[in-house]
């Protein structure tokens, strides 16, 4: 909603400046969006009277301009075509900076030296009119400032409003407002008794057929109207508040609507088929072309107003082009109605059509209001037009509601805002604003709200209505005195929380990627056609296509951003997201499950000084080893890393990936991301991942966490070196070690792996580390002796190796 | 080839022995082992070379470097005791050793401030769906079919009646139709709007806060929120309350707080106003305890929701709301 300052002063007195209002207003609920001053950079502007108009010599378009501009003469060279003798328009002179920021000087244009220009309308930034410059008023003094002349000098305010306030839509209706709060009275261009509006006589009739969406229609006929432009200060506010202006007709119903927030329409009364009015919905297969000159389908849910035989509008939201105001228009027939807020809401929905009356009739206008708003229209057709009213009009209004009649309890109010009101405190605040209040018994008030306040309808209302007059900032505040009670833990966001925290002490920074992506991203992983990660909930109105279905996978967000980062020069990358993940499960929501994933690529000491670690890159150890921490520190069962049965996902490397299980349970993978999968995402470097169903780990118990006590006796550890077949793998035998059956056996591990000269192809040496501890005693060679040899030899005999000779 | 290399080396070895200054071995170091050095631009031959003899000559020559290089640093060692990796070093002003370590994302470490905050005061965390039906989204937080307000939320629809939340007011109703009063509760949660510009993104986060019991006043809920906001910012910061409209809550609320920019004098952040909005709140609207069949004349409560990226944005001075979903590191690292 937009209005000026001096508009609004046409209603109401107030002293505050254009701030101070903005702020009152804000804190009365009426948020307002912005204050700018209008018209700026004009002060130097003057009006110029044309006393000479002669053809430029070198230039058929051109024309030299003597001007009068006070007491001075200039000669400015003017290709307007409407330039003529006697004229008063507007000109800059040299120094002037126009709003386009033009600055104007002296020149020679085609040979004429030009002193100043002749500015059109859209040269002052007053509106898109440059086909000519601009004609003032014949009224003006030559020399006078143009802002004083045309009195331009104003303020525009833009408040932003909230559904609610349906009677704020209007410059009348913030006027009221304003009233509110400096306690003033607001005065009405239509204060009088309002005419009658019986329908004797009249030469039209009106028929409404949907009463329930059309509860009042009013309607009253002109004759002999001149179509013209309008006068400047009708113009003036509607390009005040960025309307364009279009004909007297046109911009009179445009000002009554916003003045007082009553949408009107003007039909051509000839082009009514038998000057009838029939308000109805529309028959199977109708349409109409509105104004803007589409042609529209109709639903049999909307409304139409119609006349003997066909649509001439759409109710509350647009007249049809059949029977628009044209310059050849003479009679006039004035519609002044009330529509139900939710069958205009539906039909500007269904038509994909919002306009300035259906912003206003799907919010609610007061029904009371179409007479006076037609009679305010009435008046000024007849000053400015030169319109004979014709007597008498339509009002049929048998749809309107009974008004509400509310109660509101003293005690309610008081608990609910949690500050002590009177009686006779609520009775004042309400009355303040127009609202009727009387006692009905000690805690009870009976409040009929004036009918412009649609938005009352209900007690809770009326105590939202004593909070905003009293001021929110007035109300006490307070703690609440609520019982204790506890949570229960959530254990799906305890682990989260973890995950986060083990990954983050990893150097993994966290990502958020949105929860829409692209199908395309299943394509370029180079997923089957039957994968089931291609099942997706589908966005019906996505706003692109790469934001188009819900993510099944985690994977391909942070791979974007891999690439993002390493175009952006940053090479060593790592991240992790714990983010849900959708699938349609057939019923209305999809599953949603919450999962973590992590990629990493470049060094393995990022953020180090080169000066310390060499070039190292990450490895399929570096994510299995992130992958180890996060269950440890879950303290899962130990994980299990399975090579895949049957051939992996296309995106991983097949020689450098693992499932994961706990506890027998597939519980996510991890392993090396394939060149050609990588390739897709822009990626030219290694990158490793790792990605876990958070979710189902919630389900696994965690290991309690129980104490040891911490040995008393030292280890001592004892080298192995054997030569195994290639095909042993070392987590073998640190298994076999870790299992074998002797109480001194702590641990073991792996220290060197060699293959190459002297040893023979097909062959290589693993030397294996193992710890040997007594919880009795201090170990003797001897003791340690008897059971490394047993150990030997079981890693003999098991893995067919041999001992390596040194 | 091969005589050129065992020269090369020879020659190197020989001359290393005979360097005792750090500025001869910064010449050797150029010399030999450099971008433009001898063994560099020998290597480069190794292209000419026949195709059989050019692995074995390409690991001859990587072993004669890396000996070499190996006998540098040695000497290097040995001359001044610095600068191969992982050895002491007499120049203390070189940078630390540094262990990765990574952070969570600024949003994420917004919503657990917010979220600690509440939980201190006893509120209970909770989490809803993102896909959501139109009747927890809409419908029983009293915005029918055909309310204006919906317009308020430019809504992403996978169905006729299933979206994605446009805000995690839906967590009021699904926790009110599942318990009884008092309740405490906060939900974090992503939330979704079709609207995408240099302000908007379409997926932002919120926390929503509600709080219901026998007698909970407006009072209530402006001390709830004065302490949220002396937690979240600043104990001293000005605060206020001022009228607005949402369908679920009556009295409605905006809460602004003196703008952390320009401390309310006016800037280009405030709008000049000296204000920043930043939750919207109210008093849950009798409408919505009729549909989770709460008796309003027995109970009464408050509900509030925040945006978490505006927060952030305000705290840490951030002026695109882009960056949050781009994750360059360059940005996550700041926070």
């Amino acid at each position: 909603m937009k209005f000026t300052v001096n508009w609004l002063k046409q209603y109401i007195d107030f002293d505050f400046t254009p701030d101070e209002l903005a702020d009152r207003l804000t804190m009365a609920g009426l948020e307002v969006d912005s204050v700018d001053a209008l018209f700026h950079g004009l002060d130097e502007v003057r009006v110029a009277k044309i006393v000479e108009v002669a053809p430029h010599p070198n230039a058929d378009k051109l024309s030299l301009c003597e001007v009068a501009v006070g007491p001075e003469r200039y000669r400015v060279v003017c290709g307007a075509p409407n330039a003529a003798v006697g004229m008063l328009t507007a000109i800059a002179l040299p120094g002037v900076t126009l709003p386009s920021g033009l600055k104007i000087k002296k020149s020679k244009i085609r040979g004429e030296s030009s002193i100043g220009m002749l500015c059109s309308e859209r040269d002052l930034g007053i509106s898109e009119e440059h086909s000519g410059i601009m004609e003032l008023p014949e009224t003006l003094e030559h020399g006078q400032s143009l802002i004083e002349a045309l009195e331009l000098k104003d303020t525009l305010i833009e408040v932003d409003l909230t559904p609610n306030r349906p009677d704020c839509t209007s410059v009348i209706g913030v006027a009221r407002e304003v009233a509110g709060f400096t306690r003033g009275n607001i005065s009405q261009p239509i204060e009088k008794e309002l005419p009658a509006l019986t329908g004797e006589g009249v030469p039209f009739a009106v028929d409404v057929e949907s009463p329930e969406d059309c509860p009042r229609y009013a309607a009253r006929l002109l004759r002999n109207v001149t179509i013209a432009p309008s006068p400047w200060w009708l113009k003036k506010r509607l390009l005040s508040i960025g309307l364009r202006p279009i004909n007297n007709v046109v911009d009179i119903t445009n000002f009554v609507m916003l003045e007082y927030g009553q949408p009107l329409h003007a039909f051509d009364f000839d082009e009514l088929a038998g000057h009838r009015i029939v308000v109805r919905k529309p028959a199977p297969g109708e349409t109409i072309t509105t104004l803007d000159g589409t042609k529209r389908e109709l639903d049999p849910e909307m409304l139409l107003i119609c006349d003997a035989e066909k649509p001439v509008a759409v109710a509350g939201v647009m007249g049809g082009g059949n029977s628009e105001v044209s310059a050849a228009t003479t009679d006039v027939l004035l519609e002044s109605a009330c529509f139900n807020p939710i069958s205009i809401r539906r039909t500007s929905r269904m038509l994909k059509l919002g306009t300035d009356a259906s912003y206003r009739f799907e919010r609610g206008v007061d029904p009371e209001l179409a007479p006076r708003a037609l009679e305010r229209v009435v008046q000024l057709m007849v000053a400015i037009t030169g319109a004979k009213v014709v007597n008498d009009g339509v009002d049929f209004c048998e749809g309107i509601a009974e008004p509400p009649v509310l109660s509101l309890r003293v005690k309610k109010t008081c608990d609910l805002l949690g500050m002590d009101f009177s009686a006779d405190d609520l009775i004042d605040f309400l009355t303040s604003i127009e609202i009727r209040a009387e006692k009905k018994d000690e805690d009870t008030l009976t409040v009929r709200p004036p009918s412009f306040r649609v938005d009352l309808e209900r007690e809770i209302d009326l105590v939202e209505e004593i909070a905003r007059l009293k001021g929110f900032n007035d109300i006490p505040s307070a703690l609440p005195m609520v019982p204790m009670s506890f949570a229960e833990r959530d254990q799906g966001r305890d682990l989260q929380k973890q995950a986060a925290s083990i990954l983050t002490s990893l150097g993994f920074y966290e990502a958020i990627n949105y929860s829409f992506v692209s199908e395309r991203h299943f394509d370029m992983l180079g997923l089957e056609e039957e994968d089931p990660q291609r099942t997706v909930v589908r966005l019906l109105n996505p706003i692109a296509e790469d934001q188009s279905v819900m993510r099944t996978m985690l994977l391909p967000g942070l791979l974007e951003n891999v690439c993002r980062n390493i175009n952006h020069q940053t090479t060593d990358v790592r991240l992790f997201e714990i983010g849900k993940v959708f699938h349609p499960t057939g019923g209305d929501q999809p599953d949603e499950k919450v999962r973590l994933a992590a990629v990493m690529s470049g060094r393995r000491h990022p953020g180090s000084s080169r000066l310390y670690f060499a070039e190292e890159l990450v490895d399929i150890f570096d994510a299995k080893g992130a992958v180890e921490q996060l269950m440890e520190g879950f303290r899962l069962p130990q994980v299990e890393f399975l090579l895949a049965e049957g051939a992996p996902k296309r995106y991983v490397d097949p020689g450098s990936f693992f499932e994961l299980k706990v506890d027998g349970k597939e519980i996510g993978c991890v392993g090396m991301l394939a060149k050609k999968a990588l390739k897709q995402f822009g990626i030219k470097q290694d990158c490793f991942f790792l990605d876990i169903h958070l979710d189902e780990l919630v389900e696994l118990a965690a290991a309690p966490k129980t104490f040891t006590p911490l040995p008393k006796f030292q280890a001592v550890s004892w080298d192995i070196a054997v030569l195994v077949p290639e095909g042993v793998q070392a987590g073998q035998m640190i298994e076999a070690i870790g299992s074998f059956d002797d109480p001194l056996v702590q641990s073991a591990d792996i220290f060197d792996v060699y293959r190459g000269k002297p040893i023979e192809d097909g062959i290589k040496s693993v030397a294996i580390s193992v710890t040997y501890r007594s919880s009795e005693k201090t170990l003797d060679d001897e003791t340690v002796g008897r059971v490394h040899e047993k150990i030997i030899d079981m890693i003999l005999s098991r893995f067919n190796g041999r001992l390596r000779e040194v | 080839m091969e005589e050129e290399l065992l020269r090369l080396k020879n020659e190197a070895t020989a001359s290393l022995d005979s360097l005792n200054k750090k500025e001869e071995l910064d010449t050797f170091r150029v010399q030999y082992l450099g971008r433009k050095g001898q063994f560099t631009t020998l290597m480069r031959q190794l292209g000419g070379v026949s195709p059989e003899d050019r692995p074995r000559l390409g690991k001859l020559a990587n072993t004669i470097k890396q000996d070499v290089e190996k006998a540098f640093a040695e000497k290097q060692a040995a001359l001044f005791g610095v600068a191969s990796a992982g050895k002491p070093v007499d120049d203390l002003t070189l940078v630390g050793r540094r262990i990765p370590a990574g952070r969570l994302h600024p949003v994420t470490q917004i919503m657990d401030e917010v979220c600690t905050i509440f939980e201190r005061l006893g509120f209970e965390v909770a989490e809803g769906p993102d896909v959501e039906l139109d009747f927890y989204n809409f419908e029983a937080l009293n915005i029918p079919q055909h309310h204006p307000a919906r317009d308020m939320h430019d809504t992403f629809y996978i169905s006729d009646n299933v979206l994605l939340r446009t805000h995690t007011s839906p967590m009021q109703i699904r926790a009110m139709k599942t318990r009884k009063p008092p309740l405490r509760m906060i939900a974090p949660g992503k939330v979704y709007r079709c609207d995408s510009d240099i302000t908007h993104t379409p997926m932002f986060h919120q926390v929503e806060g509600f709080l219901v019991d026998k007698k909970v006043s407006f009072g209530d809920l402006k001390g709830i929120l004065s302490v949220f906001v002396a937690q979240m910012f600043d104990k001293d910061v000005a605060i206020r309350f001022r009228p607005s409209f949402f369908p679920f809550t009556e009295p409605s609320a905006e809460v602004d707080i003196a703008c952390v920019m320009c401390g309310g004098e006016g800037c280009r952040v405030c709008k000049q106003t000296g204000w920043l909005e930043i939750l919207g709140a109210g008093l849950i609207d009798p409408e919505v305890f009729r549909m989770v069949e709460y008796d309003p004349d027995e109970y009464s409560g408050f509900a509030f929701g925040l945006g978490v990226e505006r927060i952030a944005m305000l705290k840490y001075g951030i002026n695109d709301i882009r960056l949050y979903y781009e994750n360059d590191l360059r940005f996550l690292e700041q926070f």
